[in-house]
């Protein structure tokens, strides 16, 4: 017979080693077609000119990307955060089109971005 | 490379671990104090199809309304307070109101309306509040918390007439408004809908889909490890699995691949199929409680998987995350807590919280 299970409780402040990020890429001259790596590509790129080889010699994830819309998802080391986020933030060009990275959602938890209710819409756009 | 740099914002995990059978688990008051739901997801291990049970629980999730330019001070009047405010249940909350930027109001079940206002809006409306708990250098937000099950806001006392005239003349504040009420009953189903007959509004019914996903690897969890020492992964790892499989992350990438590193976190075992079923909406925590005592029955016929869970996504914008604990957006507004339920009723509880939020109970 198994024991009955004792109560425990921990509470972690800061223990997630990584964030997240929603981002997606708006072209001003409409979707392009970028694979996963030139996507990815372009992030390290932009984190180059901002930081230098140095600066940017730091490994980020692309977890996910959606070719048609131009979404991804990105795991980076909490060191890393600012440095990332403010790169993409800088980006304003790719092969010699003007673009924008749009940052959705960053959570320090992954699961955290599968539930974000500034999505919830009604009327013609459906809710999913 | 400056130190600020390398800065983020902070979070807090809390896991507790405990037995549904056990006389003080608390796991029924964490459920009915989150009081603003927005996405529950349900994973399944081994199982291909959702079973009938679980599926006509989801499909009796309480409607919930979208009212349009509804007026705050509605929500005060008698024929607003005595059937749905009082009798409790009710659960009201701004939509489309962003708590980092705009003015958000929220009905919690307990009675207390809570009004989380910027600056001008607090001044201009006069009623006694206190400044928020994040605000930075200057005191840019406030939350006025009132609580309409009160003697002293009874209709007719001095200070209700002064708060229901502040609300009215004063400053009149107006916004859509999502609401939804659990009924106990079958007498009171008709009672929100007479009331909203006046304003704008639309009725809607949770979104749900399923997904059955397919040769999967999956982590081990063995109750007595919560913390992921020796026979179960890791809490961080294993919310970070469960965020993989909502978000149709690919968990196969190989160590030097230059895309992604993700994997599942070990221990790990593969299974065949799971499903992921989520149901979308303005979620009363009635009915999340109903779902998890009917998940905790799964068990109650021999399975496959040792383990079921539930995730529930609270709303990024409430103004309270817990109770009546301030919640607010720095970076992010996440305030979600997942359930672990395994075979012999044990149950592990992770609630998880972003920067500007109290720690959850």
């Amino acid at each position: 017979m198994e024991e009955p299970s004792k109560f425990e409780r921990y509470v972690y402040k800061n223990a997630s080693v990584y964030h997240y990020m929603k981002i997606s890429l708006v072209l001003e001259n409409g979707n392009k077609y970028i694979t996963d790596a030139q996507f990815k590509q372009l992030i390290i790129c932009g984190l180059k000119d901002l930081y230098g080889e140095v600066g940017a010699s730091f490994p980020f994830d692309l977890l996910k990307f959606d070719q048609n819309e131009l979404t991804g998802i990105l795991r980076v080391y909490n060191s890393g955060l600012v440095k990332l986020w403010s790169a993409l933030t800088l980006l304003g060009s790719y092969q010699n089109e003007a673009c924008a990275f749009r940052v959705t959602q960053v959570s320090p938890f992954l699961l955290a971005l599968s539930g974000n209710s500034r999505e919830l819409r009604f009327g013609d756009q459906l809710i999913w | 490379m400056s130190p600020e740099l390398e800065k983020c914002p902070r979070s807090l995990l809390v896991c507790e671990k405990s037995n549904f059978l056990n006389e003080k688990s608390r796991h029924d008051i964490h459920v009915s104090k989150h009081n603003f739901n927005y996405k529950i997801s349900v994973l399944i291990p081994e199982c291909g199809i959702l079973p009938a049970n679980i599926s006509s629980v989801i499909h009796s999730f309480s409607p919930y309304y979208l009212v349009r330019d509804l007026p705050v001070y509605q929500l005060l009047e008698e024929t607003f307070l005595e059937p749905l405010v009082k009798k409790g249940n009710f659960y009201a909350l701004s939509y489309n109101t962003k708590i980092d930027e705009d003015n958000a109001i929220a009905l919690l079940s307990s009675g207390q309306l809570i009004l989380s206002l910027d600056k001008d809006t607090y001044e201009q409306l006069g009623l006694e509040g206190r400044p928020s708990l994040y605000n930075h250098k200057k005191a840019m937000r406030f939350v006025v918390t009132l609580d309409l099950t009160d003697k002293s806001l009874t209709p007719g006392t001095k200070r209700y007439q002064r708060v229901l005239s502040s609300l009215k003349d004063r400053l009149p504040l107006r916004y859509d408004f999502l609401f939804t009420k659990y009924n106990t009953g079958s007498d009171e189903d008709q009672t929100l809908n007479k009331l909203l007959s006046q304003y704008s509004y639309e009725e809607h019914k949770p979104a749900f889909s399923q997904h059955t996903l397919k040769n999967m690897p999956c982590p081990t969890l063995y109750p007595s490890d919560i913390q992921g020492k020796t026979l179960s992964c890791d809490p961080h790892h294993f919310l970070e699995w469960l965020g993989a499989v909502n978000l149709d992350i690919s968990c196969e990438n190989a160590a030097d691949s230059f895309l992604s590193t993700y994997v599942c976190p070990e221990p790990q075992s593969s299974v065949s199929q799971a499903l992921l079923c989520t149901v979308t909406g303005f979620i009363s925590p009635e009915n999340v409680f109903v779902l998890l005592q009917e998940l905790r029955q799964y068990f109650d016929e021999p399975k496959f998987t040792p383990w079921i869970s539930l995730t529930v996504h609270g709303f990024m914008d409430s103004p309270v995350s817990w109770g009546a604990t301030e919640h607010g957006f720095l970076k992010g507004g996440e305030n979600l807590y997942n359930f672990v339920c395994f075979k012999n009723q044990d149950y592990w509880l992770h609630m998880a919280t972003g920067a500007q939020d109290g720690c959850p109970p």
